[in-house]
């Protein structure tokens, strides 16, 4: 099977993915981190935004990230996908909320359908590093404060300005450097003709 | 010293006439500053105590964390006590209160009437960066009464309206010293007290006070008390600001208090005429405006020696 099927068999994710499945140390082995990770998905699913420690978030991600992905390329009539969200669904009205919900939200999306940040972590502590894991378009506010496209903002007023400034002194510079030039062509010229009246 | 000025400035509320002129004229800078700041905190005090029964009026705040309505004291209560009921971060973030949607309300100014509160939305920032810009230069005047010897003599003409594209804020200062221009080192030093005055991030209190009160507080700035009819032609009041001592004319608003002015620097001092100085500044880049969030900049290098 050549690299092309292998593409169209399973959906191409928009997040990165490892190479290896993250060994989640547990006290059941695989099984027990299988678990944990449905839980973790069915909570995403179901509050649409997460607070957990970062490993195992990144590594429920990828899983809700796929689930979701499946949803969307097959629909709730299609037996294997069905019985994937049953396993990684543990509340079974929220295979519903996949289908009837999540699925027309994500359809003509092109980013991810999941979103991480880094939570803050106390100072000097050893606790492990703390993310928040959040479906995109939830009704929540928005935890990041993105306003570097906001030209009102004073600090994009004054770098505009600075901006501003820069270019009217780099045009000043041209205009001299070719007001220069066409003094020096206009001289050279006269000289010439000068020359060819001495040669007549 | 400090009863001597107590006394003196009794005197001067209660005559109020041209008697105490002569003894006001030779005050020294310094000394001027704190009969000002007192006769301002005496002002204040007698406008909370002409309060009288207090009432009560119902503010009716729309935001983060979630809407309330809070019973405040009639025209007691600021923006600021509003935000100090919900949390320090409220309380020391915002600049400016929008009050209605519709009028931009200083943080320290008390509320007189039933109203909603919202605080500022960084959308449409442009009523803050005004009001920050008016603080840079209000700051500006404050660090040049300041910072100069007691033999010279610093007397604060104004500051033009905020005209931030230009990159720098302004205040028109009359000094007596003949010919100054300053050498790099006394611009960091001017610098230097201009972020030391932000950093104790005073509040900029607002008192509007009847003309001749504000004639009296300005008797030894000739400049000042020109403009002062002037000001007080549309409805006979004043508008002062103060920030730890030093107080000032200004329409405002400004914004709630001097720490919200991030970095800023003393960039240059340019002579206009006779012993007229224009001293200019230009902010830097990293400001804290203090808008509900703080957008993170990088400070651009600008020439300028960081303060």
């Amino acid at each position: 099977m050549n690299q092309a099927e292998v593409a169209k068999l399973v959906s191409k994710l928009r997040i990165k993915v490892p190479p290896q499945p993250r060994k989640l140390r547990n006290i059941q082995g695989p099984q027990g981190r299988l678990d944990k990770l449905r839980k973790t998905v069915t909570g995403l699913i179901k509050h649409e935004r997460i607070e957990l420690n970062s490993n195992r978030a990144d590594e429920a991600r990828q899983y809700a990230e796929r689930l979701i992905s499946e949803a969307i390329r097959h629909g709730d009539c299609h037996k294997p996908t069905m019985d994937i969200a049953d396993y990684w669904l543990l509340e079974k009205e929220l295979v519903h909320k996949l289908f009837k919900v999540l699925v027309p939200r994500y359809e003509n999306f092109d980013k991810s359908y999941t979103r991480m940040h880094k939570a803050p972590r106390a100072m000097n502590t050893r606790n492990q590093e703390k993310a928040v894991l959040e479906l995109r378009g939830n009704p929540y506010p928005s935890l990041t404060n993105k306003q570097a496209s906001n030209r009102q903002l004073i600090q994009n007023i004054l770098l505009d300005a600075a901006k501003y400034d820069y270019r009217q002194s780099k045009y000043l510079e041209m205009a001299e450097k070719m007001g220069k030039a066409e003094d020096k062509e206009a001289g050279t010229k006269a000289e010439a003709v000068l020359e060819s009246n001495d040669k007549n | 010293m400090k009863r001597h000025l107590t006394h003196l400035s009794k005197t001067i509320l209660q005559n109020s006439s041209s008697k105490t002129l002569p003894l006001s004229r030779c005050l020294s800078t310094q000394e001027a500053i704190e009969r000002r700041h007192h006769l301002f905190t005496l002002e204040k005090k007698r406008q909370v105590e002409s309060v009288g029964r207090i009432e009560k009026i119902e503010v009716r705040y729309k935001g983060v964390p979630k809407d309330c309505t809070l019973v405040m004291n009639k025209d007691i209560s600021s923006p600021y006590d509003c935000a100090r009921h919900l949390s320090e971060w409220h309380a020391d973030s915002n600049a400016l209160a929008l009050i209605d949607g519709a009028v931009h309300w200083d943080m320290h100014r008390p509320l007189s009437e039933n109203c909603t509160l919202e605080s500022y939305s960084s959308t449409e920032p442009q009523a803050v960066n005004k009001a920050f810009w008016r603080t840079c230069s209000f700051l500006l005047g404050a660090v040049a009464a300041r910072a100069f010897k007691e033999d010279v003599t610093v007397k604060l003409h104004s500051f033009p309206g905020p005209d931030i594209r230009s990159g720098s804020f302004i205040y028109d200062v009359e000094l007596s010293l003949p010919a100054w221009s300053p050498a790099p080192r006394e611009l960091i030093t001017l610098s230097a007290e201009l972020v030391r005055l932000c950093r104790r991030g005073a509040p900029l209190e607002r008192l509007e006070v009847s003309e001749e009160l504000a004639l009296e507080m300005f008797v030894d700035n000739s400049h000042k008390a020109k403009q002062i009819p002037s000001i007080a032609r549309t409805n006979g009041k004043v508008t002062l600001y103060r920030v730890e001592k030093h107080v000032d004319i200004s329409k405002g608003p400004l914004v709630c208090h001097a720490a919200q002015v991030g970095r800023a620097a003393v960039a240059a001092v340019h002579r206009i005429i006779g012993n007229f100085t224009i001293i200019s500044a230009v902010g830097r880049l990293l400001l804290d405006v203090g808008l509900p969030h703080r957008p993170p900049v990088v400070s651009v290098g600008s020439g300028l020696h960081p303060p």
